[in-house]
């Protein structure tokens, strides 16, 4: 058992070396109505009822264009990993999901197609996108877009109707409110008002609300290092101290979402993943949806998935035709109406109940920086961890992330 | 005669081609997918490799990169001290049930698969068991508080492998009792190579049950030691999927879980650097090398000794 990662990185490794460099560039003046073959589609597949979404979908591209045929294969298991052996064995899905947290890693390895000349010959308005999900896949100057988002979500604000309700509280809407807010319901009995993650994808949301950031990714240099991100991380790091907050760990749980789900803490700062959690494990806690605090600015992390195609992939065209479907407002509407996820354009109405998380993206920054940035993530991560855990404070969380983007931003 | 001789070696020798013909197939394999993959993470670790982008050729730097890196430094200690605590446990455990299970009488098979089910149990499925018995609210602080301690006032918040100080402890804890059970098969078997006159012509020379057990058993035992001695510590150099699943590719909680094998796949599948991980790849497999020499030397001779 413990050999197989072992062997996979060895396979790996001996895939990337044979092959030839294929795929070269493909005309991007066509008519898609006349463009005809197989394109297969991969992506991963969290529930059921995203894959009943999905087929829906599909079947509204089937017959708009009936002479593309779509091979859907899904992955299983563990996704970047898959995808990375594809990548080295030169034999890409033509159409594939990328997370924005990978994005910029892949396109610096040069996995993903352009997608400039499909979106200016082809006639492709990205000016519908919210504009926080289509950064995250550009290129770092913005010049260069390597995929477009198929939905989204951004962190807000979850609670327990009925403990705040109990204890007279109203959902916070600034900072301060958090406090006295938390305060009321620890005077109340509940024991845990806020589980908080200890992890930069939700510390983040609250470094972009006190006006601090992570990484100009446009100058290559670390925002991090700065006095209102110093600010925001010792605020965090406080709510801890003062009771009024334990991580997902300190609480036994594995997120934040299970907190929440048994009623260990009233408020917790989630997505839109939380919904089909809650409803098939803990469909009996009431709970609802509210825009996050806001600290000297309305600010929030938003998280997005984008369809692209592989830059050596055989069918470019018909890639492109099903990618523009996809992310189209026809093919969004399809996909996003049932609720399994997000739209990321302004032109297709959110689900009952996602209001406020659409509604986010209008201020979120991207989850998205530089090539490296799990290095970072970790060095933030684990620093942070040990502060909450009494080793240490925000000087030594901003630090060991100063350390490691400067690293990063050093590197070819 | 002569022909009669003649006639012998051909058949041998037919039977010999035969046997490797048999073997061919499997060996060929072996030979590619093990040495093959071998002698080339050796040739790419010299290399700056990553998914698609050109590579180069950049001799020993990914080695003088990990001479400095303090995550590498982080791996390859916790991967060490892990061993250095694991592998004396397991081999005590897994001889005590041996011994145990030798002697008693009734129900052998059933507490020989009893001690042996979590070996073949699927190691994944074990740790998130595991996770849930040493979360703040599981099994573990129950029965602690059931003992009357109350874990939450523990420095570690009663949160065993959420915190840095305990985690890679608790793994320990985990892997001694899922491997004991290999372990004390390997015992059961040497146990059973012991000729039963020693204890017979023991006992009538006045030797006590400690005595037959510390000047006939244990040295008896000596290739069981040296076997045991070199899976266990091979196996908990390459410890992956417990780390993996309870603390993710960074070896969360604070790097505590971050072992050799951790940081390689983190490297490569994360980070896409994959020459820098053959490099990581190539000193474990130094370590590993070094360490099966060394209990060579010590326990090989102790085991030729017990042979002779």
């Amino acid at each position: 058992m413990r050999r197989i990662p072992m062997l996979a990185a060895a396979l790996a490794l001996v895939a990337a070396g044979c092959g030839g460099s294929g795929g070269g560039s493909t005309a991007t003046t066509f008519d898609p109505a006349k463009v005809s073959g197989t394109v297969v589609l991969s992506g991963w597949q969290a529930s059921p009822e995203e894959g009943a979404a999905l087929k829906q979908t599909l079947d509204g591209f089937a017959a708009k264009y009936p002479k593309i045929k779509v091979d859907y294969q899904p992955v299983q298991g563990d996704y970047p990993t898959v995808m990375v052996a594809k990548f080295s064995a030169h034999q890409p899905p033509d159409v594939f999901y990328v997370d924005s947290s990978v994005a910029p890693d892949w396109i610096k390895q040069g996995a993903l197609e352009s997608l400039n000349g499909y979106l200016s010959d082809q006639h492709f308005d990205t000016s519908k996108f919210f504009p926080g999900y289509l950064g995250a896949f550009k290129s770092p100057d913005g010049s260069t877009t390597y995929g477009l988002p198929k939905d989204g979500n951004t962190l807000a604000l979850a609670y327990d109707n009925q403990m705040l309700s109990s204890a007279g509280v109203q959902p916070p809407t600034t900072w301060d409110e958090m406090i006295s807010a938390g305060q009321k319901l620890k005077a109340a009995g509940v024991s845990t008002p806020y589980c908080l993650a200890d992890d930069l994808a939700r510390v983040g949301a609250f470094i972009y609300q006190n006006g601090g950031g992570i990484i100009d990714v446009k100058n290559r240099r670390d925002l991090i290092d700065s006095p209102a991100t110093r600010q925001a991380v010792t605020w965090y790091l406080d709510l801890y101290k003062q009771g009024l907050a334990r991580s997902d760990k300190d609480l036994g749980v594995a997120w934040c979402g299970e907190a929440l789900g048994r009623q260990k803490a009233a408020m917790i700062f989630e997505g839109g993943w939380l919904d089909s959690f809650m409803q098939g494990s803990y469909p009996n806690v009431k709970y609802t949806w509210a825009p996050m605090p806001k600290g000297k600015q309305q600010a929030t992390l938003g998280f997005t998935v984008s369809y692209s195609i592989g830059k050596e992939s055989a069918h470019k065209q018909a890639a492109w035709v099903l990618l523009s479907y996809l992310t189209g407002q026809d093919g969004m509407k399809l996909w996003t109406q049932g609720g399994v996820a997000n739209p990321t354009r302004t032109d297709v109405p959110p689900a009952a109940g996602k209001d406020v998380l659409v509604q986010g993206a209008k201020y979120a920054h991207p989850w998205s920086f530089v090539a490296g940035f799990s290095k970072v993530l970790d060095a933030f991560n684990n620093a942070f961890t040990g502060a909450e855990q009494g080793n240490g404070s925000a000087d030594t969380v901003i630090s060991a992330a100063k350390t490691a983007i400067d690293q990063q931003l050093s590197g070819p | 005669m002569i022909r009669a001789a003649r006639r012998g070696r051909t058949q041998r020798s037919r039977e010999a081609i035969a046997g490797y013909l048999f073997v061919a197939i499997p060996l060929t394999l072996y030979a590619v997918y093990q040495f093959g993959a071998l002698g080339y993470a050796f040739f790419i670790s010299f290399w700056r490799w990553e998914i698609l982008g050109p590579t180069a050729f950049v001799g020993p730097h990914n080695y003088q990169v990990l001479l400095a890196d303090p995550a590498f430094h982080r791996a390859v200690v916790n991967s060490v001290y892990y061993a250095v605590v694991v592998v004396p446990c397991q081999m005590a455990l897994g001889l005590v049930l041996a011994v145990v299970v030798n002697q008693i009488w009734f129900g052998r098979g059933f507490f020989r698969a009893a001690f042996y089910f979590p070996a073949i149990a699927s190691s994944a499925a074990i740790t998130v068991l595991y996770i849930y018995i040493m979360a703040p609210d599981g099994l573990f602080n129950h029965l602690l508080q059931l003992l009357g301690a109350n874990p939450s006032l523990f420095w570690n918040r009663g949160n065993w492998l959420g915190n840095g100080a305990t985690a890679l402890q608790s793994i320990m804890v985990l892997n001694v009792w899922t491997t004991s059970g290999t372990m004390m098969l390997f015992y059961l078997a040497g146990l059973q190579a012991i000729p039963t006159d020693l204890y017979e012509q023991a006992s009538v020379d006045g030797a006590g049950t400690w005595q037959r057990f510390w000047r006939i058993t244990f040295p008896m035992l000596a290739p069981s030691h040296y076997l045991v001695a070199v899976t266990s510590v091979i196996g908990a150099l390459q410890l992956f999927d417990q780390a993996y699943i309870a603390g993710g590719s960074d070896g969360n909680p604070n790097q505590a879980l971050l072992t050799m094998v951790l940081y390689l796949y983190d490297v490569a599948f994360r980070q896409f650097e994959f020459g820098y991980a053959a490099a990581v790849g190539i000193v474990l497999f130094a370590i590993i090398f070094a360490a099966t020499l060394l209990q060579r030397r010590f326990f090989g001779e102790v085991s030729w000794a017990a042979a002779q």
